[in-house]
């Protein structure tokens, strides 16, 4: 065991066990699983992910690049868990990755030997002649080798929830800059959000030995983070990491609400999807350290000295006997002291500097310890770590050993979220690293994120922070001064590496970049930085390169010959860490990954058996079987053929209805169809076409004037959002002259069909008192009346062909009137039908539907040309006349029979007889098919070249997926009752 | 979190689309009605009628105890001044109501339902979880309607269900 028996914030009076690959290890309340793997001794943790290398803990944040398992099994596996922000749990599984059979022997480790020719760009030079193999072999092979973890392949059974989030001041992280800025923030007044990834909040104060106020610094976090909650104007969010700024001052972030419980309660979610509006936001997500270049600074052992700090302060856990440390910061020195301060030996510190040592330097020093300045350690031995090769001042090495090698590079603002909206950072000599230059509105960088690095600079530019904040908003309350802590040195030199190293050094742990990859991309031209990245895929891999970035950008910049202000920096895109997609879709899933739309009639559509349908949004009764009967053909040619012979109802309430009121209605009708409205008398309706702007039909439908100034406008279903839109758009933008006024009813009304020859005595039972006969009620007649003291509408229309009427009633209500009519309905046998045998009856009667108006077709197209007014101007009218949308030569609608008893179907084209099936022999295809009851046969509807003359022409049906070609006899699309008799029956 | 509220349903309102006439300002509509319309996302009301802003010159009226006629009636009255669409039938009303009922709501509201920022008498016409409403508070205890479109309602109903378990 490698746990102190003092110190630390963990519980040792609350043990927990868990596993490893298989293995039992106990750890303690308050550990991560990496920090627990450290106290067992764990060193060998993953795989990497192209030279399968043994990777072991590199950090102790969000930032770790080789620490990733697959965290639980079964469903809740969830491979590229970060070790290190993992909360250790009672029964906790976890297991490696990347490797086979076992992470110590792993065959694909063979890769390391062929590693001289999987450099930088491999795939793009080695997987490219010749090209029929693409898609065969190399990508098979590409994807089997690459990837990191596996999906469990099984459905989430985890719930997610969201929630919204509004503030004066988002701060995010709570470390000693965020804590004191919301703290200020909040005694001022302000509504403050501060949300923060660890469940432990401090940041920095958490890991390392310092004293505010004259008492540890772990006092002052717990009174100001007591403060915090106790503010009722504060929302304190823990294990909640802010992933993504956002136009309009919109955040996204993610709290784990349930990954830290071994098992989550039943009805408990699993995370919590936030959004987040901020008036202000201070960003306080301090710094990373960065890792330093030398041959074998992957191998297990090697960590950030700011890691091994924080397992040793935070955690009690050692991770190591005797340590050698490598540092270019004042801060790898106060880390080296923490260790020695836990009983770890120190072979040696190496610090590359000559010009300068902290005061840590000489404590150290008189402590015995070995401090090799203007030296450099160049190479690792060992598979985890078991000596070192330091290059001396004098130019000679010296192998040091040790089990243990902490490395400090010096600190990077992490500013990531600064970048989400474009800004790109730029560079500090005074940090030596990147900062923000221009951050999204509202956005200040605070703290270690804006470069102030020692513990009292940074709760000084906390309270700034707070304080400007404050001002902006107009408030002027005095503001305390922040509390006295040490001014802790905290230099460090610019990005370092060492040349003289004789293995492999990485940069980007995660993706396997060398440093040897990053100067060859340079020597082949990829000199620009976000050339670099691609090329390479430095900083590409799930952690987006928080320890790998800036290192890749300092040996470009060598290898150019450049500074690194001048090689820049790459920008970051939300989400700062991966978020599980269950996250974002909420409750979203299954059948709920959409809200549904029901009818009124659904309920007693599911009664009689209904099968439904989905258009768009909305549930359709598509049939109702009856018992017995063979297939859905079967039921819908029996719902055809009652209809036709007796009467049929059904539920046509989802197509669009809008009120268009006002003295200038008429107008306004008149100038979006292509027919006169204003001169329709009250109480009639008329069937319009609309046009697009470029003059394609657009949708179509009938309206009614139930007043001088009252037009009821129907628009079909799939259109009628935009139809609503388009007049809305026409009165307020291209005509706010008129005095014209425009709200769907879409939901007011519950609308049935009543159609075929009984439809009238049906009816007239409903309304005894209403006269029906033809005198008074004639086709296209359409009144507002009372049924069972409701408000009610009533239309003679027809869309079957048949004498038709639609009835309407409020939809509270519509249920009330299905059954009612089936009630009347059963003296006549009335027929519920469907979807589907609406749809053959239209295609019965030639009507156009979606499948003809497909934003291809113009009026004349659909054999509806002559609707188009001439006396008025209409949208669609002039680009309607350009000539290529005039001409008689194009596709337009026919009716298709086909000779014998051959089955028609949708898609199929149309080609001469005798001729060749090519593309340049294709003149038109098949737009809509039924089996049509009433003729007997396979129907239907096609656009054909020149169709309008040429009925009675054979034609060659050719349907290369679906069956031999047949020949077939074009005619006029009006299969049944083609004079119209019924429908003024 | 306090998830202490109680949702009801209310059947029976009466409800309309009244949208003012061109030029006709909602003073000259509020001298007919007897009380002023909202100039914005607000709620107001008398003892038979309220009226909740969703527009410029736009409101959706909801009436209690709804006469048979009402909307003619209505109608008529504004005759000249506004369009009146009857929408009684196109919504389904929902009211929550408990100290819990606003911390539930924000969760599906992506506005701000701060008692500084939405108080007694606010309105607004937002969304929850892709669907379409209209929500209005009406006291402090407090208590929330929202009205959203009837063949939604299903998933408005699952949605409440699914915030209260969590």
């Amino acid at each position: 065991m490698s746990r102190l028996s003092f110190g630390g914030l963990i519980d040792r009076a609350q043990p927990l066990n868990f596993t490893f690959d298989g293995m039992k290890h106990a750890g303690f309340a308050g550990d991560t699983l990496a920090s627990a793997l450290i106290a067992n001794g764990v060193k060998l943790v993953g795989r990497s992910f192209k030279y399968h290398r043994p990777r072991g803990i590199l950090t102790a944040g969000s930032e770790e690049p080789n620490a990733l398992v697959t965290l639980r099994s079964g469903a809740r596996a969830e491979p590229n868990t970060r070790a290190t922000t993992v909360q250790l749990f009672e029964g906790l599984e976890a297991k490696s990755q990347n490797r086979w059979p076992t992470l110590s022997v792993d065959v694909m480790a063979l890769n390391q030997v062929f590693a001289p020719i999987l450099v930088a760009g491999f795939y793009y030079k080695t997987f490219m002649w010749p090209a029929k193999y693409w898609e065969k072999l190399y990508e098979p092979i590409i994807r089997r080798a690459a990837g990191l973890g596996q999906l469990s392949m099984e459905p989430d059974p985890d719930s997610y929830e969201r929630a919204h989030g509004f503030c004066d001041l988002l701060v995010i992280g709570a470390g000693p800059s965020g804590l004191i800025a919301a703290v200020t923030a909040a005694r001022a007044g302000l509504r403050v959000i501060i949300a923060d990834g660890d469940w432990v909040l401090g940041g920095r104060l958490c890991s390392e030995r310092h004293v505010i106020n004259e008492a540890a610094a772990g006092k002052w976090v717990d009174d100001t983070v007591a403060e915090l909650r106790a503010t009722p104007n504060v929302t304190l969010l823990s294990r909640t990491q802010i992933f993504g700024a956002y136009d309009g001052c919109e955040y996204g972030a993610l709290e784990q609400v349930s990954d830290h419980l071994g098992n989550i309660p039943p009805g408990k979610s699993r995370q919590r999807f936030w959004k987040i509006i901020a008036g202000r936001t201070i960003l306080a997500t301090g710094a990373i350290e960065r890792p330093l270049v030398f041959g074998g600074n992957d191998k297990p052992g090697v960590m950030t000295a700011s890691a091994a700090a924080t397992y040793v302060n935070r955690f009690a856990a050692v991770p190591g006997r005797r340590a050698v440390v490598f540092t270019t910061t004042d801060s790898g020195w106060s880390a080296a002291e923490d260790l020695m301060s836990a009983g770890v030996q120190l072979a040696a510190v190496v610090d590359p500097r000559t010009d300068s040592q902290p005061p840590a330097a000489a404590r150290l020093r008189q402590a015995g310890i070995e401090i090799l300045s203007g030296a450099a350690l160049t190479d690792v031995h060992g598979r985890t770590v078991r000596s070192v090769d330091v290059l001396l001042k004098d130019g000679s090495r010296r192998r040091i050993s040790a089990d243990l090698v902490l490395m400090s590079g010096g600190w990077n603002p992490s500013i990531g979220l600064g970048s989400n909206l474009g800004d790109r950072p730029v560079w500090s000599d005074l940090v030596h690293s990147f900062v923000l230059n221009t951050a999204p509105p509202g956005m200040k960088a605070t703290g270690a994120a804006a470069g102030h690095f020692s513990l009292s600079g940074s709760l000084a530019d906390g309270v700034r922070a707070a304080e400007e904040t404050l001002r902006e908003l107009g408030r002027t309350s005095a503001v305390a001064p922040a509390p006295l802590a040490g001014d802790e040195p905290s230099a460090s030199s610019p990005p370092w590496y060492s040349r003289g190293h004789r293995s492999k050094a990485f940069v980007d742990f995660q993706n396997d970049v060398t440093d040897a990859d990053v100067s060859l991309a340079a020597r082949e031209g990829f000199v620009s930085i976000e050339h670099l990245k691609r090329y390479t895929t430095l900083g590409m891999a799930t952690d987006q390169g928080k320890t790998s970035q800036l290192n890749g950008h300092a040996v470009l910049a060598a290898a150019t010959g450049k500074s690194i202000a001048e090689a820049g920096t790459i920008m970051s895109r939300p989400p700062y860490l991966p978020v599980a997609i269950g996250a974002l879709a909420g409750h979203h899933q299954n059948t709920a990954f959409r809200p549904e739309r029901r009818t009124a009639s659904h309920e007693w559509a599911r009664e009689r058996g209904a099968t439904f349908v989905d258009a768009g949004l909305w549930k359709r009764a598509q049939w109702f079987a009856h018992p017995g009967e063979r297939d859905w053909l079967q039921t819908v040619s029996r719902e055809v053929s009652m209809t036709r012979s007796g009467v049929g109802i059904c539920d046509v309430s989802t197509l669009g209805k809008i009120d268009v009121h006002g003295p200038d209605a008429g107008i306004l009708l008149d100038r979006l169809y292509i027919n006169m409205f204003s001169t329709l008398p009250v109480g009639r309706a008329r069937y319009g076409v609309m046009l697009r702007e470029d003059g394609f039909v657009m949708d179509d439908g009938t309206t009614a004037r139930l007043g001088e100034d009252r037009f009821y406008v129907t628009t079909t279903t799939l259109n009628a959002a935009k139809i609503m839109q388009h007049i809305d758009y026409a009165r307020q933008v291209l005509w706010p002259e008129l005095d014209v006024q425009a709200t769907s009813v879409t939901e007011q009304w519950s609308t049935y069909s009543v159609a075929g020859p009984l439809s009238r005595p049906l009816l007239q039972m409903l309304l005894p008192d209403l006269d029906l006969s033809n005198d008074s009620f004639a086709f296209m007649a359409a009144i507002e009346l009372r049924w069972r003291n409701l408000p009610a509408r009533l239309s003679r229309l027809s869309f079957s062909g048949e004498l038709a009427y639609e009835i309407s009633v409020p939809a509270s209500h519509g249920e009330m009137l299905v059954r009612a009519l089936f009630t009347a309905g059963d003296a006549f046998h009335a027929v519920p039908y469907g979807t589907e045998a609406l749809g053959v009856m239209r295609i019965e009667k030639g009507h156009p539907a979606g499948n003809e108006i497909n934003g291809q077709t113009t009026a004349a197209d659909l054999a509806m040309g002559r609707m188009m007014s001439k006396k008025k101007d209409y949208i669609g009218r002039a680009m309607a006349e350009r000539p290529a949308l005039s001409d008689t030569n194009r596709p337009s609608l026919v009716g298709v029979r086909p000779l014998g008893g051959a089955r028609l179907r949708a898609g199929a084209h149309l080609l001469p007889q005798g001729r060749d099936p090519l593309a340049a022999n294709d003149q038109g295809y098949i737009t809509s098919a039924a089996y049509s009851p009433s003729r007997g046969q396979w129907i239907g509807l096609a656009l054909l070249q020149g169709g309008a003359a040429r009925h009675g022409e054979l034609v060659t049906v050719h349907d290369p997926v679906r069956g031999p070609d047949f020949a077939a006899e074009i005619c006029d699309p009006v299969f049944v009752d083609p004079e119209g008799v019924r429908v003024r029956g | 979190m306090d998830s202490d509220y109680r949702l009801t349903e209310r059947p029976g309102l009466g409800m309309a689309t009244i949208m003012a006439r061109k030029g006709i300002q909602p003073a000259v509509i509020g001298a007919v009605l007897g009380f002023l319309p909202p100039d914005g996302p607000e709620r107001a009301a008398d003892a038979r009628l309220a009226l909740i802003g969703t527009g410029p010159g736009t409101w959706l009226a909801l009436a209690e105890t709804p006469e048979a006629d009402w909307v003619t009636q209505l109608a008529n009255k504004l005759n000249g001044l506004a369009s009146v669409s009857d929408q009684s039938g196109s919504y389904v009303v929902l009211r929550i109501a408990g100290s819990g009922a606003r911390e539930t709501l924000q969760r599906g509201v992506f506005i701000d339902l701060h008692p500084a920022v939405f108080r007694s008498g606010s309105a607004a016409t937002t969304v929850i979880e892709h669907i379409g409403v209209v929500l209005w508070q009406l006291d402090d205890v407090p208590t929330f309607e929202i009205a959203t479109f009837r063949s939604f309602a299903s998933n408005i109903r699952h949605w409440f269900e699914l915030a209260a378990a969590s």
